[in-house]
């Protein structure tokens, strides 16, 4: 049994309450559990925002957003045209284990993707980024 | 995304609900920022009717986190979902932020 979904957004953030709601209705047909919807929600958004934050000089661009359901694994394709931005060299690692007043603002989305997700790769393709990230779908 | 207040003793319960992302997190900053005084000295962030957190809320309540420091004031969080104390696990939050389960025993907690 396999299962795609394909998207296409705009960079705006209003339109993350699409994708959620896009996502969460894939989830009920697919079955995933709760955690599931939220997690990959959240990754999804993690990618989406810096995308939206740094990708770009300005202007709207699209995004893609591809699903594939598959033998109990699910693996999530978003592709930008923004500069090249591979998150796994390219992002800074925050100090997850910093005293509060040491604590830095921000750095965690990637870090949380990372860690949430079973596998991340990322390459630069036809002058796009393409972030590969797979999980399991536990029942 | 509003922030609903209550006062029991001396601690300040805000509560929020819904999702908190990285297309309302400024408005979630500036209704906390609004709802928390500089003369609190006990905050309690009531989580119950959260469903969901990014990247973008966790750095508002790391900011709130570090401004109640400043202010000498105490904080502590309460009633996350499952799916939300994973993510303040995995970002390091629950080491630098106090965690409980529910709201009575954030406050207990602050009392002590």
């Amino acid at each position: 049994m396999s299962a795609e979904l394909r998207l296409k957004i705009e960079t705006k953030r209003d339109e993350l309450d699409r994708v959620s709601e896009i996502i969460e209705n894939f989830g009920l047909q697919e079955d995933w559990p709760m955690d599931l919807v939220f997690k990959v929600n959240l990754a999804l958004e993690e990618i989406v925002i810096n995308v939206m934050n740094y990708g770009h000089d300005g202007g709207l661009h699209e995004v893609e957003i591809n699903m594939t359901c598959e033998d109990g694994s699910l693996t999530i394709e978003v592709v930008d045209d923004g500069r090249p931005f591979d998150p796994l060299n390219d992002a800074p690692k925050p100090d997850v284990t910093a005293e509060l007043e040491n604590r830095d603002i921000g750095g965690l989305g990637i870090h949380i993707v990372r860690k949430m997700m079973s596998d991340v790769r990322y390459r630069r393709e036809q002058g796009k980024n393409h972030l590969t990230m797979v999980t399991s779908i536990e029942k | 995304m509003g922030v609903t207040t209550e006062r029991q003793d001396n601690t300040l319960i805000a509560k929020t609900e819904g999702r908190i992302d990285g297309a309302n997190a400024r408005e979630f900053q500036d209704a906390l920022d609004a709802a928390i005084d500089s003369s609190e000295r006990q905050v309690v962030l009531d989580l119950e009717e959260v469903s969901y957190i990014s990247s973008a809320g966790l750095r508002v309540i790391l900011l709130t986190a570090k401004s109640l420091q400043k202010q000498e004031a105490k904080f502590a969080v309460c009633s996350l979902s499952e799916s939300i104390r994973e993510i303040f696990e995995i970002s390091g939050f629950d080491q630098i932020i106090a965690v409980h389960d529910s709201r009575d025993e954030a406050i207990d907690a602050l009392k002590g």
